[in-house]
């Protein structure tokens, strides 16, 4: 299966106990699939454990990206975590090799999570 | 027609390299440079110092980065923007005088823009009805941290900057001034693009060419997914922005630098540290970034056009830091064979003997480093069998007090004379405080900005007086 790390770049960064990683396609195929696999469900349980609380996943079409905030994702954050990565610069990285669905059959993404939230 | 504004990063963090905003400022035709120095938890940190010492409290460092930025900066017309005044501008402002003074040009028109720094106000602000509620677990007001707090920092906004370069200020120092707003400052006065006027898709543009520059290097090839094609890292080009008064922006560094910029590290940095990309809210505007689009336009150079924004919040962003106990770190390495299991041995003999000695910390975390340290119980395990040539255990407690972070710290030592043979380590780590963050929001008509403008000269005559 392929994985986050085959489609995208990734970059991670941090605001409290927030993470944000951003997943840039690589092309608008990879951006097909990605929107895909992408799901806060799915994303949430690859990251058990690391990460306690809500997912939500922006999409942005123009720019073939994805915005993933986890929220309760750095042990209560940078100043106060126990976390060798207080700021969770290697969360994208984490998160890069979650597998995704193959993309043989994959049905026409629906556009609905264009432009806004999914959580 | 208003001509094109060139602006520079010149610095993204405290500590940052300095040549390559000296390089911008004599070779970039900028007409700004813009140094970022503060992390979120800097100011808690500045303001202790302030307290043991009411001359420090800004950042150390704007003295040696102004020696080396203000000979070309005067030489070359660039203004230099700074919140490197931290918990303290106007001691900040002080030490820039003594450095303008010491280029010879005791003529510097030094901004100072102060009243972020609410921490002696929160009972008159309190006072008014108004909760500090905490923005992520929604824990309504500050009761139970009240007695802990270290400092509070307002994120400002771009005002006091416009007012200090309408003084004709040549150097601005700020406290707590958003990143963002050190490059939206420059570009709304330039522009004449107002607040109270409808100009908040060009300010959303200002903001955004502002968040892709304010880490500086960090959008040309540091921290990148492009990290191959940084070449010569050590010496990175820090980025620049051309900005038209459309709002759109040509983004690029000095042909010969090092790193790398293209659309990849511009794409990255766009959402870097961002929530929502639809609306992300800094003190000068919200942010709207679904129509942005990045073009490559050749080597280092790629175009930003589509940004907009809409009317500023009515609250600003307040981090309050406050005391929250001690923490405890300890590091040990053991060699093939049977590493891991070494490592259990040691994790089991660490935990025990604190529990031994009747402290209960109120959070531990034993990493594998190498296995599990980044990726935690995400982290495939290791093969039943694994012989991994050394293995790491990282240490660490958090405890209420400094006498049970002590007690945790040395038992944290013990592997290396308690555990197994061939057990390796290094200098032990000191206990440290750990200062915890509280973000929350504040009426932003309750933080007005105060703005003055003065000579080097006058700055220095006065504070002899």
């Amino acid at each position: 299966m392929p994985t986050v790390h085959d489609l995208a770049y990734v970059r991670s960064g941090d605001k409290g106990d927030i993470s944000n990683v951003v997943i840039l396609a690589r092309d608008a195929e990879a951006f097909r699939r990605l929107e895909h696999g992408l799901v806060p469900e799915t994303i949430s349980t690859f990251l058990r454990g690391l990460v306690t609380g809500e997912v939500t996943v922006f999409t942005l079409p123009r720019l073939l990206a994805f915005n993933v905030v986890l929220r309760g994702a750095l042990g209560g954050g940078a100043t106060t975590t126990l976390r060798f990565d207080e700021t969770g610069k290697s969360m994208c990285s984490i998160l890069s090799r979650m597998p995704l669905p193959d993309g043989g059959s994959l049905p026409v993404a629906s556009g609905q999570h264009h432009g806004g939230p999914s959580s | 027609m208003t001509a094109n504004l060139r602006i520079g990063s010149g610095s993204g963090y405290w500590g940052d390299m300095v040549d390559p905003a000296v390089e911008l400022i004599e070779k970039g035709d900028i007409r700004y440079a813009c140094f970022d120095l503060l992390a979120e938890l800097t100011v808690a940190l500045l303001t202790r110092s302030k307290m043991r010492d009411p001359a420090k409290g800004h950042i150390p460092d704007v003295e040696q980065i102004l020696r080396q930025v203000l000979p070309p900066a005067r030489r070359n017309e660039v203004g230099i923007i700074t919140n490197g005044g931290g918990a303290n501008p106007s001691a900040a402002a002080l030490v820039a005088a003594r450095v303008a003074r010491e280029i010879g040009h005791p003529d510097t028109r030094i901004g100072t823009i102060e009243g972020d720094d609410l921490t002696g106000r929160l009972d008159e602000i309190r006072a008014t009805g108004w909760k500090f509620t905490h923005l992520e677990s929604g824990e309504e007001d500050i009761d139970r941290i009240a007695d802990r707090i270290v400092a509070v920092s307002t994120y400002t906004g771009s005002e006091g900057i416009i007012e200090a370069l309408d003084g004709d200020a040549q150097v601005v120092i700020g406290g707590r001034l958003a990143d963002s707003a050190l490059y939206c400052g420059p570009l709304m006065r330039h522009f004449g693009w107002k607040f109270d006027a409808d100009d908040w898709e060009l300010i959303g543009a200002a903001l955004t060419v502002g968040h892709v520059l304010e880490c500086a290097g960090i959008a040309s090839g540091g921290m990148s997914s492009q990290w191959r094609l940084s070449h010569e890292p050590w010496r990175l080009g820090f980025p620049m922005a051309e900005v038209s008064e459309d709002g759109t922006a040509v983004v690029s560094k000095l042909p010969g630098t090092g790193g790398v910029l293209n659309e990849w590290t511009i794409k990255e940095h766009l959402l870097y540290e961002v929530h929502d990309p639809f609306s992300y809210l800094l003190p000068d505007g919200v942010v709207d970034m679904a129509g942005v689009e990045v073009t490559e336009l050749g080597p280092d150079r790629v175009r930003l056009t589509g940004m907009s924004g809409r009317r500023r919040p009515d609250t600003l962003k307040v981090q309050i830091g406050y005391e929250d106990g001690y923490l405890a770190e300890g590091r040990t390495m053991f060699p093939w064979p049977d590493a891991l299991e070494k490592a259990d041995f040691c994790e089991q003999l660490v935990r025990r003997r604190i529990a031994h000695l009747g402290v209960e910390p109120e959070e531990m975390r034993f990493d594998r480093v190498g296995w599990d340290a980044l990726a935690g119980p995400v982290a495939p395990r290791p093969a039943p069998d694994a012989q991994p040539n050394e293995v790491e255990l990282r240490m660490v407690a958090r405890c209420r007090t400094r006498r049970e972070a002590e007690v945790a710290r040395r038992a944290m030592l013990l592997p290396a004379t308690a555990g197994p043979v061939g057990t390796a380590f290094g200098a032990p780590l000191a206990v440290r405080k750990i200062v915890a963050l509280w973000p929350t929001l504040v009426p932003r008509d309750l933080v007005p900005q105060r703005v003055r403008v003065d000579t080097a000269k006058e700055l220095l005559d006065a504070h002899r007086s």
